[in-house]
């Protein structure tokens, strides 16, 4: 398995800058997300790895060996792509083949590992097919078997699951997640959707505007995201503007009606006076007091709705709206006032980015 | 992007990893032939006219623009329209080589836009019985019968014993005069039944990609009728009325088959006063030893005017690609059903028309089935010895021999220098892409004597005594001509398929191993397969009905002849011969292979067969 390393990595697509400056290290049999909006770069820095692009500045390592301009074929590693890419004028059978095949594997051995491989990927005695009659989900399977079948050094992922409906998404990246874990690949995954990014990920790096913005274990991301962007692109927070007022052991911030105190997940020393944005999640939001130091708030219940295990409640504070997961053994009118207590230590503040 | 980012190394790596082995062999393939085949030769012709006394000057060039010959504003004769002794002649008046051949070509085009867009409209946006057979039928002057339609136009317009002349004035007295359509005019005539089809076909794809809501806005607020074609209908399919037209203008002036033919048919001077058949013509000189350089003058002056043109057009069109610029909502096309009078007016005038743009065509059917080449105004019995001539007569087979293996070997340069330059050009990106599709695409907008006399004064010269010399042997340089001339459509073929194998089909072979060759090979090739043999197949069928190469270079060698030299030859000779019918029974023979080539096209393949435009 390998060690992938990108050493100031910067790609330009004439005046748009698709990676810039990306420096990071993905460890031996890691699964490792690259989670950012859609055309921040994430696919760019995945085919970089892949050598289906090149930097133009920059350098790729892989096991500390430079292969920066090595072409993807020499590579070894397996690439499923978003939209599968499976060769319309193959079986099955005969896509999972084809870097075996190129390979010169000899043609008995080819057989047993395509059978093997169609077996871990649940398509035992489906590889006379063609992929148009095959679902979707099943194409997937070949689009990863195809990959795996040649023991790839890493597995790389971009967005796989994007073209699945949403049931079999989940079931889909369990079934990666488990088989990831018992081959031990070094796995990079790209994705915009940041649950999916959680689920699977020993490590996140979230991108934008081709710049890597925080790399952590999702914990860290969700509890200790170091700018608003990401505070605000992870969860589903919502956010309230103010002015730090004292910085202090917990940061005091006057948001107009009241003062709350929060803490600085950022890296960035706080300072008096400045304009900040405190970021609440939905989950965050007690309306019976816990036993840890609370802001306590007043709000205004905007509208309700019974999704299931919780109620989703949006009350608005000041000017801002707020999501509130809420429980559902009371009752909840429009237009009524809420209490609510938000932990100071779950109260995210960060500076205001224009 | 600062130099800082670029060492020499690293570009150097750049290379490396762009020109593998397949990607060098492609444009190696695609500019070693273009620049054999198309530059040089074209360098020759440019050389020979822009020298005088050794040094280069526009004295021939000169000779020619101030020559009252070739341009003359006043009359020097012919006849635009005259009724003499119950006779209407019709020959078009003489304003000297060039002048003529500009206004055939322009009124040609004239007439084949405002038929082609007309009969677009029609068929595009009304409904009525047997549309679909006249969908068909409409394109039957797309069937090649080279040299031989125009004779049979001449023959029917004939005032002696015409057909025509016999049915309209001496039977049903429609017309109060007998007609002679000959020389210009008739070059005309034949040419804007032949070339309509261009026009309509591209009229009709851009019509089809026309999005139906653009129209029902303009309707919905308020315009209807000839001002909704004028204002939004006819602006936004411009483009591909414009395409039609250049292909039509660039075929008109470097036609051939329609001056032989109608010299073939009649024998009035008139029909030798334009520049194709004037440079045909002095290709005579060249068994003698050479060709002179005022001819290469006047092939420079009509590459040039037909270059200019193209490029042009090219401009204006690329400028103004509308087709999907609006997406999603409904496709349904706007078919109307008018009332039956209409609809009956729509029938009438679209068999009127089939009939008499299929006047060619059907001729050269009776020509060669009957005896009506010798037999006057009606034929007078059935006949399958032209047929039968086709393999009994050694002449006859030897041609159709010799074409068979021309074209078959030209499909195979043309399919491999094609895909070669359309995978450099539609899928790689490396330096040096945007010249070699300029220069595949150029020879759409060269005439076909002016690159034969280029290959003559390029291969004669370079290449002299050698198997390349077209003094010593033409069929090689026929072989390539053919490929050179078909190669846009073919690259273009190709392309379109390319543009249906979507990147991440190679990139996911390649990061499975593949080179690229192997990738091209396995992955590419296979799923254009459809395409290349298409482009294949329709480069054949151009191989086998081209004319300017084969009666040109053709002609240097008699047991070389490809069938339309051979044609020409027995059109050229018909007004003494007689002996047409089997010029006619060879072009039955092409029809054939053009009908049996688009069905498999059509059916088997499911091509659109959109051979022109541009």
């Amino acid at each position: 398995m390998v060690k992938v390393k990108l050493e100031n990595v910067t790609k330009r697509f004439g005046e748009i800058i698709a990676a810039d400056n990306v420096n990071l290290t993905i460890n031996d049999g890691e699964f490792f997300t690259f989670l950012g909006p859609s055309g921040c770069g994430k696919t760019t820095s995945m085919r970089m790895i892949a050598g289906l692009e090149f930097p133009t500045s920059g350098k790729v390592f892989y096991d500390g060996e430079d292969v920066t301009h090595e072409p993807s074929f020499k590579r070894n590693t397996g690439m499923v792509f978003q939209n599968y890419a499976l060769w319309p004028h193959m079986k099955v059978e005969e896509n999972v083949a084809y870097g075996l095949e190129v390979r010169k594997t000899p043609k008995d051995e080819v057989d047993k590992t395509v059978e093997d491989v169609l077996d871990l990927v649940g398509l035992a005695g489906m590889g006379d097919r063609f992929p148009n009659q095959l679902s979707g989900g099943q194409q997937q399977r070949v689009a990863l078997a195809r990959v795996l079948v040649i023991e790839p050094g890493i597995l790389l992922l971009d967005e796989p699951l994007s073209n699945l409906d949403a049931k079999l998404r989940v079931e889909m990246r369990e079934e990666i997640k488990s088989i990831q874990r018992k081959l031990g690949i070094t796995t990079i995954y790209v994705t915009h959707d940041q649950e999916e990014a959680m689920a699977v990920s020993d490590r996140i790096a979230i991108q934008n505007k081709g710049a890597i913005v925080q790399v952590g274990t999702p914990k860290e991301i969700y509890d200790k995201p170091e700018n608003l962007f990401i505070a605000t692109f992870i969860g589903k927070g919502a956010l309230i503007e103010g002015m730090v007022e004292e910085v202090g052991e917990t940061i005091k911030v006057n948001i107009g009606a009241s003062i709350i105190e929060g803490v600085n997940t950022g890296n960035v020393q706080l300072e008096d006076v400045q304009h900040v944005a405190c970021v609440i999640r939905p989950e965050s939001f007690f309306l019976d007091e816990p036993d840890v130091p609370c802001n306590v708030l007043e709000g205004v219940i905007e509208w309700y709705a019974f999704v299931g295990p919780i109620i989703e409640v949006k009350i608005i504070i000041g000017s801002s709206s707020f999501m509130i997961d809420a429980p559902t053994d009371r009752e909840y009118v429009q237009g009524e006032k809420l209490t609510v207590y938000v932990p100071k230590a779950k109260t995210i503040v960060l500076p205001w980015m224009g | 992007m600062t130099l800082m980012d670029f060492s020499l190394e690293e570009s150097w790596k750049k290379i490396r990893r762009e020109f593998d082995l397949l990607t060098i062999v492609q444009t190696l393939i695609g500019y070693s032939s273009l620049i054999v085949f198309l530059v040089l030769p074209l360098f020759s012709m440019f050389t020979q006219a822009f020298m005088y006394q050794s040094s280069v000057s526009l004295h021939w060039i000169w000779d020619i623009i101030t020559s009252t010959d070739f341009f003359s504003f006043a009359s020097t004769g012919g006849r635009m329209w005259e009724v003499r002794r119950g006779l209407l002649i019709m020959w078009g008046s003489d304003h000297g080589i060039f002048m003529n051949s500009l206004m055939v070509a322009f009124y040609v085009t004239l007439i084949c836009i405002v038929v082609g867009v007309a009969l677009a409209m029609v068929m595009g946006r009304y409904d009525f019985p047997g549309k679909k057979i006249f969908q068909v039928a409409l394109l039957v002057p797309l069937l090649a019968t080279p040299f031989v339609n125009a004779y049979v136009i001449g023959k029917l317009f004939n005032p002696r014993n015409g057909l025509i002349n016999w049915l309209l004035f001496d039977v049903l007295h429609l017309i109060p005069w007998k007609v002679d359509i000959d020389g210009l005019f008739g070059i005309m005539v034949a040419q804007a039944l032949a070339y309509y089809p261009i026009v309509y076909m591209n009229t009709v794809a851009s019509l089809n990609s026309l999005d139906p809501s653009l129209e029902e806005m303009a309707e919905n607020l308020g315009a209807k009728g000839f001002r909704l074609f004028r204002t939004v209908t006819f602006p936004l399919i411009l483009p591909g009325v414009a395409a039609g037209a250049i292909m039509t203008f660039i075929f008109s002036l470097e036609d051939l088959g329609a001056p032989i033919g109608f010299v073939g048919a009649r024998a009035n001077p008139l029909s030798r006063r334009v520049v194709s058949y004037q440079i045909y013509n002095s290709f005579a000189e060249a068994l003698t030893g050479g060709i002179s350089s005022n001819t290469a003058a006047l092939a420079v002056l009509m590459l040039v005017v037909t270059a200019a043109s193209y490029i042009g057009i090219r401009w204006y069109v690329n400028r103004r690609s509308y087709a999907m610029l609006s997406k999603g909502g409904r496709w349904a096309v706007r078919v109307r059903k008018p009332k039956p009078a209409i609809r009956g007016l729509i029938v009438v005038a679209l068999v009127s028309l089939v009939l008499l743009a299929g006047m060619p065509q059907i001729g050269t059917v009776i020509l060669a089935t009957t005896d009506w080449a010798t037999s006057g105004t009606l034929p007078t019995e059935v006949t399958g010895r032209f047929i039968q001539g086709l393999y009994a007569n050694p002449e006859v087979r030897g041609a159709i021999f010799n074409s068979l293996l021309y074209s078959g070997i030209a499909v195979v340069v043309m399919v491999l220098v094609g895909s070669s330059i359309a995978y450099i050009v539609g899928k790689r990106d490396i330096p040096g892409k945007g010249i070699l599709d300029t220069l595949a695409t150029l020879p759409v907008a060269i005439p076909g004597i002016s690159l034969a006399i280029g290959y003559f004064l390029f291969f004669s010269d370079v290449f002299a005594g050698t198997i390349l010399d077209p003094l010593v042997d033409p069929a090689l340089l026929l072989i390539c001509a053919y490929s050179i001339r078909r190669l846009p459509f073919t690259t273009r073929s190709v392309g379109a398929g390319l543009q249906q194998v979507d990147k991440s089909l190679e990139e996911s072979s390649m990061n499975l191993g593949a080179n690229r060759s192997t990738t091209f090979f396995r992955i590419v090739l296979p799923l254009i397969i459809g395409h290349i043999i298409n482009g294949a197949i329709l480069g054949f069928v151009y191989s086998m009905s081209e004319v300017s190469a084969s009666v040109t270079l053709g002609a240097l060698r008699e047991d070389r002849m490809p069938i339309t030299y051979f044609i020409s030859q027995i059109v050229y000779g018909a007004a003494a011969t007689g002996s047409i019918s089997i010029g006619a029974a060879l072009c039955v023979m092409l029809m054939a292979v053009q009908i049996a080539a688009m069905a498999i096209s059509n059916y088997i393949l499911k091509q659109k067969s959109s051979f022109l435009g541009v």
